[in-house]
């Protein structure tokens, strides 16, 4: 997602004799509001140029001749493009000048941000009508293209007796690639979005069809996992197109249990308690009152309602919601009446994804279950000072972490963005064992075993990338 | 290079004498894995280490690393000796890094719920540690006993509890490694970051100590269940076995394990040990969780067992079984050897790979047992066995069942596990255009190629001269088919249990 190329901006700007002066967070805040009172203007224009093409993709063919122009191995000849196309293609990305003509991929729904540093005048592609999906005959598998929206990928397995088993936690209209490339929360109770992905196709740098992982099986055991190693940031390493998933049976019975909480202490106990019970549940949600609002509107919410998916036999579901209901003791009101937000019809999740979207939002805390409840009155407290509604959505792992999406009640500007990120980073130092994961906390982060890590990650990038084609890195 | 002479009083000067050996006796034990390895591989490789050494820190390490530009010698790392391709084996001798001395808990939180070890731990002994504190492994390796944290990360080996709870991957939350510089690297962000700030620990799976050597890892823990109870069901075949473990994931459960065991298993079983389980294909299946939900998925099993005509054993029967899970190969004791053929195949065509397996092992008149289990909802393990004598002339020709195997996998949509040293020809096939992946993941972690070369990516041989350095891939390939075409050709099929029985009568 751009995030290597958005780092080593930073760290090449900050060899600049000019800018090496400023700290580095003043820096970034200057880049990401594009102050033009400190920044000189060259540094103002890399930061406002806007990639000069858009394709959108129908076939993976056009991706292969595509990035095969890109890195100088066909002529832009090879494109078959009218002559009047031909001629603006070539003169907006300026073909035959002496530069590296970079491509990136258009998220479909971002949860948060922009990246910092935009593609440089090079070519943006749009997998929005690359939606297809197969599910083989037998197996818990499903290999989806990249453009599919999420919710019908849910659906359609669910149609074929499978289920997915990664369920966004702020629901929003993504896409397959929004999880590959994006910051789409999907994820299970049991592990994040990235364990139930068995392989990646994608086009390589040098235009190549290149399948990363295996689609029926997982890769142990193959050599180092490449595919897990690259996939938070795949499209700098290569272009996806579909993803192989591993997904979960259809349960034989399955429910949405809600609880209702009035007090965050008693939500922090209860979470923790389930936590280490050692159950299993396909995802544990939670919303606060703000956030219940945007899901089930026009309903008066209690300060905090927890839903838990729960499936199993038919005899062992009652045993089941036994124990779920003695570890979450301490709740005000349980009901198995309000809806499966993921099993609503796609009109209907639309809708209360349209809803959601309005919110500003920041990033991810990660944070230990039993800090849920501090979490909700530091940010409530945040929300006062920065007089805007606060709320937040999180999903409860089985390890015991709560990740949470605060979002506020602001105008999406990159000044808000950026000083109610602070903020949130700032309240996320003082609740111990907690983390801000955010595409600005990565930027800020300085700790050295960080950067070493950030470097390696940035010289496989470039082993990979060796054509600079693919999000290529940018110097000021 | 500097003189061995030279490094050996350098080495010691490091770790002092008790823990630098360079006896014959030490170098020949450490020259072979568990694999049974025929002695004309000594024409090949320098498989005896000029050094072994024991460093029991990280900073020991670090300088034995370090010491490595000074004395031109590779650093081999090796944990349990429990790899089955090489991978812990020198090709050209130099200084063989034992880390078993490295075992040690560093910290243990029971709020977070990780623990801190040293690499040379084993797994079981992890598991020990966590249990009587109330905590357990989500998963263990099947080799547990003698398999180290970081042999088991470096072999990416899949086991006991990942079809519930997922892998080793999903248990290692960061790694301490000394890379080959001499730094000493985190893989991954100190708290639960969920993958974000760099996480490079995947990289680690599955490197066979080709990157780095890790020190130490931290590892997560989970609530240990109010009960544990196997349960173990005899089908009328292996096929029909198998179709039970696919029926009983598509049907949504999810035991901590399951095990497909074929009857030959028993047969080995019965020869050695006389209270061992009637020989039958059976499947083991695990259950965990509170009281009232174990009992609940056992009815539903014993519901869903006799649609496929399956008959439950004695809990007793289970019991044993469970309580020599760790104690899976046995048999080797019939023979002189014995050869794992690891292979992940989907689950969805385990019956058929089950069925290639016994095929496989019938036309190459071998004697050997099917083990499978799935590890997830999509993928199963395939691990049949085959029994070796490699001090006769056809024993080594055994290996070749590994390499037709393999090949089997790759045709149901799977793979075969570990690359090592003799498996490297499959690499190209595993990842097609991605294979190049793996060389840059190499050369930026180690471009001088100081840890562990001439594996995984290549294969080197123990000759410096131009044209004999490595081995072509295809060669090592070749080889192989052509042992597996000799083992078809013998006249007579193995008979290691009836040797056995034979041998037991005269004592």
């Amino acid at each position: 997602m751009g995030l290597l190329r958005d780092w080593n901006y930073i760290e090449a700007a900050t060899e600049i004799p000019a800018l090496s002066e400023m700290i580095r967070e003043a820096l970034i805040h200057a880049l990401f509001v594009r102050n033009d009172r400190v920044l000189p203007r060259e540094i103002i224009a890399d930061l406002t140029r806007t990639p000069a093409v858009t394709v959108k993709i129908k076939d993976d063919a056009d991706l292969r001749k595509l990035v095969q122009v890109l890195n100088g191995s066909e002529s832009t000849m090879s494109l078959g493009l009218d002559a009047e196309d031909y001629n603006y293609f070539r003169t907006q990305l300026g073909v035959g000048k002496d530069r590296e003509i970079g491509l990136t991929v258009r998220p479909h729904a971002l949860l948060t941000y922009d990246w910092l540093v935009p593609e440089q005048r090079g070519v943006q592609v749009d997998f929005s009508g690359y939606e297809g999906m197969q599910f083989p005959a037998k197996g818990q598998t499903a290999l989806a293209q990249v453009g599919l929206p999420w919710k019908r990928l849910y659906d359609e397995a669910l149609a074929k007796g499978h289920l997915l088993p990664a369920v966004p936690t702020v629901p929003l209209d993504f896409t397959v690639g929004d999880a590959v490339w994006g910051d789409a929360p999907l994820a299970s109770y049991d592990a994040e979005f990235d364990a139930y992905v068995n392989a990646v196709r994608t086009i390589s740098a040098f235009g190549h069809r290149t399948r990363v992982g295996f689609e029926e099986a997982a890769n142990n055991g193959t050599g180092y996992d490449v595919l897990h190693g690259t996939l938070p940031l795949a499209s700098e390493f290569y272009v996806p197109l579909e993803v192989g998933l591993r997904l979960a049976p259809k349960p034989a019975a399955q429910k949405t249990l809600t609880y209702t909480y009035d007090d965050g202490a008693k939500l922090s106990a209860s979470f923790d308690k389930l936590a280490r019970t050692g159950q299993r549940f396909p995802w544990v949600h939670v919303a606060d009152a703000a956030a219940a609002a945007v899901l089930r509107p026009g309903i008066l919410a209690d300060p905090f309602t927890v839903q838990v998916a729960l499936a199993g036999t038919a005899t062992g579901l009652p045993l089941r919601e036994k124990a779920l209901d003695a570890a979450l003791a301490g709740y005000k009101v349980k009901s198995a009446e309000v809806p499966d937000p993921f099993g609503v019809p796609a009109a209907e999740y639309a809708k209360a994804a349209k809803r959601a979207e309005r919110g500003l939002f920041v990033g991810e805390v990660r944070l230990p279950a039993a800090s849920a409840g501090d979490l909700a009155a530091r940010l409530k407290g945040l929300g006062q000072q920065v007089a805007a509604k606060v709320g937040f959505y999180a999903s409860l792992r089985a390890s015991g972490t709560l990740s949470a999406f605060p979002f506020f009640d602001h105008p999406k500007d990159r000044t808000h963005i950026y000083d109610l990120s602070k903020g949130v980073a700032r309240l996320v130092e003082k609740i111990p064992g907690a983390v801000f994961v955010s595409r600005l906390a990565h930027l800020w982060n300085e700790e050295p075993a960080y950067l070493a890590r950030m470097r390696l990650l940035r010289e496989i990038k470039l082993a990979f990338d060796s054509p600079h084609v693919l999000e290529p890195l940018v110097r000021p | 290079m500097a003189n061995t002479d030279y490094a050996y009083r350098r080495l010691v000067n490091t770790l002092w004498p008790e823990r630098v050996s360079r006896t014959e006796f030490d170098r020949m034990v450490y020259s072979h894995d568990f694999a049974s390895l025929p002695k004309v591989a000594l024409l090949q490789w320098r498989l005896y280490p000029d050094f072994v050494v024991l460093p029991q820190t990280t900073e020991e390490v670090a300088s034995l690393v370090k010491l490595s530009d000074e004395s031109g010698l590779p650093i081999v790392p090796r944990g349990g000796g429990t790899g089955w391709y090489g991978g812990a084996v020198p090709v050209r001798g130099g200084v063989l890094i034992d880390m078993r001395k490295m075992s040690h808990v560093r910290s243990f939180d029971p709020a977070t719920r990780t623990i801190t070890v040293e690499a040379g731990m084993t797994w079981q002994d992890v598991a020990e540690y966590a249990e009587a504190r109330g905590l357990t492994l989500p998963s263990l390796p099947t080799n547990a006993m003698a398999s180290t944290v970081g042999g088991g990360i470096n072999s990416d080996v899949v086991g006991y509890g990942s079809l519930r709870n997922g892998g080793l991957r999903q248990v290692v939350a960061d790694l301490e490694v000394v890379l080959p510089d001499a730094r000493v690297l985190h893989t991954a962000f100190a708290g639960d970051a969920g993958g974000a700030y760099a996480d490079l620990t995947p990289f680690f799976f599955g490197a066979e100590g080709t990157l780095g050597v890790i020190t130490a890892a931290t590892l997560r823990l989970i609530a240990k269940p109010d009960l544990v109870k196997p349960l173990a069901y005899a089908f009328k075949d292996t096929p029909a076995a198998a179709t039970f473990l696919g029926a009983m994931v598509d049907a949504g459960f999810q035991p901590y394990h399951a095990a497909l065991l074929d009857r030959e298993h028993f047969v080995f079983e019965r020869a050695l040990r006389a209270g061992s389980p009637e020989p039958a294909d059976m499947v083991l299946v695990t259950l965990a969780g509170a009281k009232d939900d174990v009992a609940d998925q056992e009815k539903a099993l014993d519901a869903l067992a006799p649609k496929l005509a399956a008959a439950k054993r004695p809990p007793q029967e289970a019991e044993d079984l469970w309580a020599h899970r760790f104690m899976m190969y046995s048999a080797r004791r019939l023979s002189r050897g014995l050869v794992v053929a690891n292979n992940v195949v989907p689950l969805s065509r385990l019956g058929e790979a089950c069925r290639l397996s016994r095929e496989l092992i019938r036309k190459m008149k071998l004697n050997g047992a099917v083990h499978a289990f799935p590890m997830d909802t999509a993928s199963a393990i395939l691990a049949p066995y085959v029994l070796m004598d490699d001090t006769t002339p056809s024993g080594g020709t055994a290996l070749g069942y590994v390499k037709k195997l393999g090949d089997a996998a790759f045709e149901l949509g799977g793979h075969p596990m570990g690359l090592g040293l003799f498996m490297v020809f499959n690499l190209r096939r595993m990842h097609g255009r991605a294979a190049p992946y793996t060389a840059y993941v190499k050369s930026v972690f180690d471009p001088g190629k100081k840890i562990n070369p001439g594996k995984t990516i290549e294969v080197w041989t123990k000759y410096q001269f131009p044209g004999l350095r490595a081995i072509p891939p295809p060669a090592m390939r070749v080889g192989l088919d052509v042992a597996a075409a000799l083992r078809r050709i013998k006249p007579t099929p193995d008979k290691f249990v009836r040797a056995y029985e034979r041998g037991k009568e005269a004592d």
